[in-house]
């Protein structure tokens, strides 16, 4: 049997969860992403080993969703990532904890700037072999 | 002597033949002793007169998990509620404590948008029995 990884039992399906609504969708940091876009990054504390015993690794995940659209003007940039952050929620699959979402900030990625907000999402994980 | 340091890594619980450790983030036995003062012309003098136990568990909830430990204990509760369930908590290898306790309904539900938790707190039926080794 296979060894599990946080990549394919947490990130990656929570990633392919949103693929139907983000354009863009990411399961780690990208290094240019294309608007709009939907990135999943870790957060702070990233790994809490929370269980009792040993024998297996069982933690909470904690992760960020980074959500990004193109900022050609105010109202309709922040319209636009209301409508992405809310359809994501929608899509968010169960046994995800979703926390708050931040306000939106503009940010320089390269040469172009976009709006960006955070969802705070947070899940269990259990190593297996 | 070096310093000792357990942690809760090295517990183990297990009720009626179900290990708990896949979904326990607590586990806690007490023991609330009553202690007696008798003001005495000499002096006061103390006397321990009773001992109840207590065990104390916290987990995640996993209804509808296949073999949930949560309806486990529902049933329990609800089909047998004075056949007593035998717990062993192992504080550490070698310090392993026994004992029974009465079954009690989980509690269900809980915040959003939060994991769904069960405090538990059972009545300790007797007195626990250590193996140290």
């Amino acid at each position: 049997m296979t060894a599990s990884s946080i990549l394919t039992s947490v990130r990656t399906p929570l990633k392919t969860a949103i693929q139907g609504v983000a354009a863009n969708t990411y399961d780690s940091v990208p290094e240019s992403p294309i608007v709009p876009f939907a990135a999943i990054v870790p957060n702070t504390p990233y790994l809490e080993p929370s269980f009792l015993g040993k024998g297996n690794v069982k933690l909470k995940v904690n992760l960020v969703m980074t959500v990004g659209v193109a900022i050609y003007d105010n109202q309709s940039a922040l319209d636009n990532i209301e409508k992405l952050v809310i359809s994501i929620l929608a899509a968010i699959p169960s046994g995800y904890e979703v926390g708050d979402i931040s306000n939106p900030i503009p940010l320089n990625i390269g040469a172009s700037e976009i709006l960006a907000c955070e969802i705070q999402l947070s899940t269990y994980y259990t190593q297996t072999n | 002597m070096a310093t000792t340091v357990i942690t809760g890594r090295d517990l183990s619980v297990t009720i009626a033949t179900k290990n708990y450790n896949e979904q326990a983030t607590s586990a806690t036995l007490s023991g609330d002793v009553t202690i007696e003062t008798y003001d005495t012309l000499y002096a006061k003098a103390y006397r321990s007169i009773d001992k109840q136990w207590t065990f104390d568990v916290e987990m995640l909830a996993d209804w509808g998990a296949a073999d949930s430990l949560c309806e486990a204990l529902w049933t329990a509760a609800e089909t047998a509620p004075n056949t007593t369930l035998a717990v062993s908590l192992t504080a550490v290898t070698g310090a392993v404590f026994a004992f029974n306790v009465l079954p009690i309904f989980p509690s269900v539900g809980g915040s959003s948008p939060d994991a769904q938790t069960v405090t538990l707190s059972f009545t300790v039926v007797g007195t626990p029995t250590e193996t140290f080794s």
